[in-house]
């Protein structure tokens, strides 16, 4: 089975043609400073439609996690972490850790992450993280 | 201010199919035999409805859109029959829209029915959708197990709960389940399990193994009321009456903000809260006879013990390990056996859980029973923790 994969909006353009090119895109409130995920046209703390689209760091912290040893039938064999993670800029993101072993030994609450792009098509790059590397 | 609806509506039938895999029978057949039980038990004919909900969530596999799946199966009196559906809590959809109707005054009589087929679609869970608001933003890594599993790491995180300490909690969650469900006929599952077993069990999405994880049924539950001045014109005494019907539905606030913490469900409390407004109960621990809540998984049920407040924050695990929600506990729950053991037949749980509830409050649970109830109530939750609709309906016996 294919993995199952979001259809861009034209609210949520600007987010998957960001990881598209590599680049994980926030977007933040001109008139509460808020940033905010996942994408929309106005702002979920205030309100306001006064937003804009601006590159994030890419740096985050594991907030939390489960290993997943059953699988979603689109999602492979192996187990898998489902990761909540907090980025550098404030919000959270649903996600999956990749790039080191998928054991509670090697994933640690608070670790230090880096955003990873899984080119899953042609238009979806999904975003993932990864220890950061030094 | 609105009144609310304590002992406006009485319910006067119930029916329930035998849940399961239920290859002998299709949607329409498994709404029949709720439906006949229902009408029977009422004593009332056809000609009496006034109209009917009906409630399925996934209409694609054979049981189809709108009111007419109800109207044909039944051959109702083309009266109005309005489908409901509000993910696994379509079933008290169903209800409220009847027993609202009821108290309108726009139905003397009023019918819910609620059926789901699943098992034909070979495949054990629920079909992986990928549409509607945000799900494709927040929710293309996860599963349903993964996500309602995430309830367990923020629960020991918050409370200090050890690994073992919360796995043998909700462990105990299941054997219990289990224990109830092999007394009943209708039920899915009849098996009792061993503590050792669920503990063993493979792993779905840590910690919840497979013994920790309700699976999908084929079924169908349905429901009859009216006024209390119509039931007792009917003959009818010792009424179930409805005392509180909410629904809290998730705004955001728990998905898009970093307030929420990952451990509850903020919908169940606001529910739960308002429900006790409605009903007059003042001390739910006390007050409430018995419950029947949505344990899709082990864990959703014991942070429901708390969102509900019958357990103290922190102290959920605690109570289910001293029993104090087995059948010959404190406030027994899940007396038929749950979604764990009864099954799930989505758009039928809601009014399976009123089911039990209603046979208990008349005496007629059989081996079942529970010595004397005044209050049920029922919790039924759709979506997941992030983001999601939780019902709250307490019924229970006139003057309650
Ligand atoms: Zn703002």
């Amino acid at each position: 089975m294919d993995r199952i994969l979001p259809q861009p909006t034209p609210e949520t353009r600007h987010f998957w043609e960001g990881c598209k090119e590599g680049e994980l895109r926030l977007q933040r409130c001109a008139a509460c400073a808020k940033s905010y995920f996942p994408p929309r046209p106005f702002c979920p703390g205030c309100g306001s439609r006064e937003v804009e689209v601006y590159p994030a760091s890419g740096r985050a912290s594991l907030y939390s996690y489960v290993i997943n040893h059953r699988p979603r039938p689109d999602m492979g064999a192996e187990p898998h972490s489902i990761a909540v993670v907090t980025l550098e800029e404030g919000p959270r993101m649903m996600t999956n850790i990749t790039g080191c072993p998928q054991t509670p030994e090697a994933l640690q609450l608070d670790m230090p992450l880096e955003v990873t792009f899984l080119k899953a098509s042609d238009e979806i790059s999904l975003p993932l993280f990864q220890p950061a590397k030094g | 201010m609105a009144s609310g609806i304590k002992d406006k509506v009485a319910v006067i039938g119930m029916g329930c199919s035998k849940f399961g895999e239920r290859w002998d029978a299709g949607p329409d057949e498994l709404m029949v035999e709720a439906y006949l039980e229902a009408m029977a038990d009422a004593g009332i004919e056809p000609t009496q409805l006034d109209a009917a909900w009906f409630s399925t969530h996934v209409d694609e596999f054979g049981t189809g859109k709108g009111g007419t799946p109800l109207s044909i199966a039944l051959r109702l009196p083309n009266i109005a029959v309005t489908r409901v559906e509000n993910f696994c809590a379509s079933g008290s959809e169903a209800f409220r829209g009847a027993v609202y109707a009821v108290a309108a005054g726009a139905a003397d009589i009023a019918l819910a029915v609620g059926v789901e087929k699943l098992k034909d679609t070979g495949y054990g869970g629920l079909p992986v959708a990928n549409a509607g608001t945000l799900s494709p933003q927040v929710a293309p890594n996860g599963s349903a197990p993964g996500n309602f599993a995430q309830l367990a790491s923020a629960y020991r995180s918050k409370h200090g709960v050890s690994r073992e300490d919360l796995k043998r909690a909700i462990a105990h969650v299941s054997v219990k389940s289990h224990a109830n469900g092999a007394k009943n006929r209708k039920a899915h599952l009849q098996k009792p399990v061993t503590e050792e077993q669920v503990l063993n069990a493979p792993m779905i999405a840590e910690p919840l193994g497979l013994f920790d994880c309700c699976g999908v049924s084929d079924g169908a539950a349905a429901a009859i009321v009216t006024t209390p001045e119509i039931a007792r014109s009917l003959g009818k005494h010792d009424l179930v009456m409805v005392k509180a019907l909410q629904l809290s539905v998730s705004n955001g606030y728990e998905s898009q903000f970093n307030a929420w913490d990952g451990s509850y469900f903020h919908t169940a409390r606001i529910a739960a809260k308002k429900a006790y407004r409605e009903a007059g109960v003042e001390d739910p621990r006390r007050q409430i006879s018995m419950m029947e809540v949505h344990d899709c998984f082990s864990i959703t049920e014991l942070v429901t013990m708390e969102d509900l407040f019958i357990s103290a924050e922190g102290q959920g695990w605690r109570d289910v390990l001293d029993g104090f929600y087995d059948a010959d506990g404190g406030v027994p729950c899940q007396i038929d056996g749950g979604l764990k053991c009864f099954g799930h037949p989505i758009g039928a749980s809601g009014l399976r859980m009123l089911y039990e509830m209603y046979l208990q409050l008349q005496g007629r649970a059989g081996e079942r029973q529970l010595a004397d109830p005044v209050l049920g109530m029922t919790h039924n939750l759709g979506g997941s923790p992030a983001s999601n609709v939780c019902s709250v309906a307490i019924v229970g016996r006139e003057g309650a």
